[in-house]
């Protein structure tokens, strides 16, 4: 670790613990734990609910649908952007499609989905929706955004189109590919989990905090929350090491 | 490298209704290095673009250019900036050239512009000069027949210039390949043209063709020679 690697983790837990503090004083001035929970109670409830096997059922459920989401996104999403951004047609057909997911609110969404499929299917279809016009709208403004001289180049020099596919094209197209899958990943998390806690399905984070509501324990929808924030947080990392995975590669 | 030579026989090119180029009438012998200078925006640019078939003359025909290999040096060094200097010159030779042969062409052109010690450097690690001297290279590097260059020296300090123009004559003397350079600068096309076509006017059209006979080597921008060309390529660009 480099000198200032450990400086910004070091700032990142000191704005941890603040924020921590700051939770803490608020608990105490509200004095109630219905209305907001103090961060040990959570904290207790957290360490409680993990060792149910329900708990983990509904983690494990929850990131089966949202990795299928995600994955589903990711493949369609390419194959449309790379689509839309080599034939100018196909990416004037796509616009107004494109726009209009972007702009329909999750909620329409979800409630057409809940007519449409089977509880636990629906969160996986909402976060395609959601996830899926950002992946493809990101690609194809890379293909688009590629350096028309260095292609011109290429071809001057006859170099085939099929290497300048792989040596220029998609190289160039990289950055713009993980800055979508980045922030795909962080709708899908978020999309999933408000679809689950309206499709109610068997098993799912979701599900639990409907249910936690339902008996107006605040203290478990904290819980449940700082858990969606770790899933986040995991898959965010985890994107990290594979976009320096892909420097490398360029 | 045959003994075809090359012909532009009344070009005109336009774009829309905008004439840039008319009746342009030029004659290329092999293995020389072929100036042609003019005003910036008169339509040099469009002219090599012709000569490389990147586009289509409306009138006129070329001759002796379909189906040439053809290097470029552009403005830009168009360098591919996730390849090192090596892959990016290794980029353009890899259908003509054996990978062996690939390993000792990209060391022998690197080590003739002087930067055999940045051959696994990126782009971004190298100064503007340095990168130009790697397309430099790149463009003798590919097996073409038909070198074209567009004003390679430009937007570079006099120093820079004359440094890189030294690389490239070393490396076109012992090379000899025909070589058809656009440049609006004067001291560029007398250090370096052994014939010199200007273009005037709007549309451009060649208005003067000289053949330049001071002797290449050692040519020098203080050489009473050059300064007197200079003078007269002056002349004839303002008057």
């Amino acid at each position: 670790m480099t000198a200032s690697s450990i400086r910004n983790s070091l700032l990142a837990l000191a704005s941890v613990a603040v924020l921590a503090l700051l939770w803490k004083l608020a608990a105490l001035a509200v004095g109630s734990e219905i209305i907001l929970p103090s961060p040990e109670a959570v904290v207790r409830d957290l360490a409680g609910i993990m060792l149910s096997s329900g708990f983990w059922a509904a983690v494990g459920a929850t990131l089966i649908r949202g990795l299928a989401s995600f994955f589903i996104s990711c493949l369609l999403g390419l194959a449309a952007g790379l689509l839309t951004g080599f034939s100018s047609t196909a990416y004037w057909l796509a616009q107004p499609l494109l726009t209009a997911l972007r702009s329909t609110p999750v909620m329409s969404v979800i409630l057409l989905a809940l007519i449409w499929f089977r509880a636990d299917l629906v969160p996986v279809f909402v976060g395609f929706l959601m996830a899926f016009p950002i992946v493809c709208g990101n690609v194809s403004t890379g293909i688009r955004n590629v350096d028309r001289q260095l292609l011109e180049m290429a071809r001057i020099y006859r170099v085939p189109a099929r290497r300048i596919l792989f040596e220029v094209q998609l190289p160039s197209m990289a950055p713009f590919l993980i800055a979508g899958l980045s922030t795909a990943m962080g709708i899908t998390w978020r999309v999933i989990v408000a679809a689950e806690v309206l499709s109610q399905p068997g098993a799912g984070l979701g599900t639990q905090m409907q249910l936690a509501r339902d008996y107006l324990d605040t203290t478990r929808l904290f819980a449940l929350t700082v858990v969606i924030l770790a899933i986040g947080f995991l898959f965010e990392s985890l994107l990290r090491v594979a976009e320096n995975r892909l420097q490398d590669w360029r | 490298m045959t003994g075809v030579d090359l012909t532009l026989r009344g070009v005109c090119k336009q774009f829309g209704d905008h004439c840039v180029l008319r009746d342009i009438d030029m004659e290329f012998d092999e293995g020389r290095l072929i100036c042609i200078l003019g005003p910036s925006g008169c339509g040099k640019t469009t002219l090599l673009n012709l000569m490389a078939g990147l586009i289509r003359a409306e009138r006129g025909e070329l001759v002796g250019f379909s189906g040439r290999q053809v290097s470029y040096i552009f403005q830009e060094p168009r360098l591919i900036k996730w390849k090192t200097v090596r892959e990016n010159i290794e980029f353009v030779l890899q259908e003509a050239v054996s990978r062996e042969q690939r390993r000792e062409i990209v060391a022998r052109y690197l080590d003739l512009v002087g930067l055999a010690p940045f051959q696994d450097h990126y782009p971004s690690q190298l100064s503007g000069g340095m990168r130009q001297r790697v397309s430099i290279a790149r463009a003798f590097a590919h097996p073409s027949d038909l070198l074209l260059m567009d004003e390679p020296f430009n937007s570079l300090d006099l120093d820079l210039k004359l440094s890189l123009i030294r690389s490239f004559t070393d490396l076109w003397l012992r090379d000899g390949r025909t070589t058809i350079f656009v440049t609006h600068d004067i001291q560029e096309a007398a250090l370096l043209g052994d014939e010199i076509y200007i273009m005037t006017g709007s549309p451009a059209g060649v208005s003067r063709h000289l053949k330049v006979e001071v002797s290449r080597s050692g040519r020098s921008l203080y050489q009473d020679e050059v300064v007197a060309l200079s003078k007269e390529l002056f002349s004839l660009l303002t008057g």
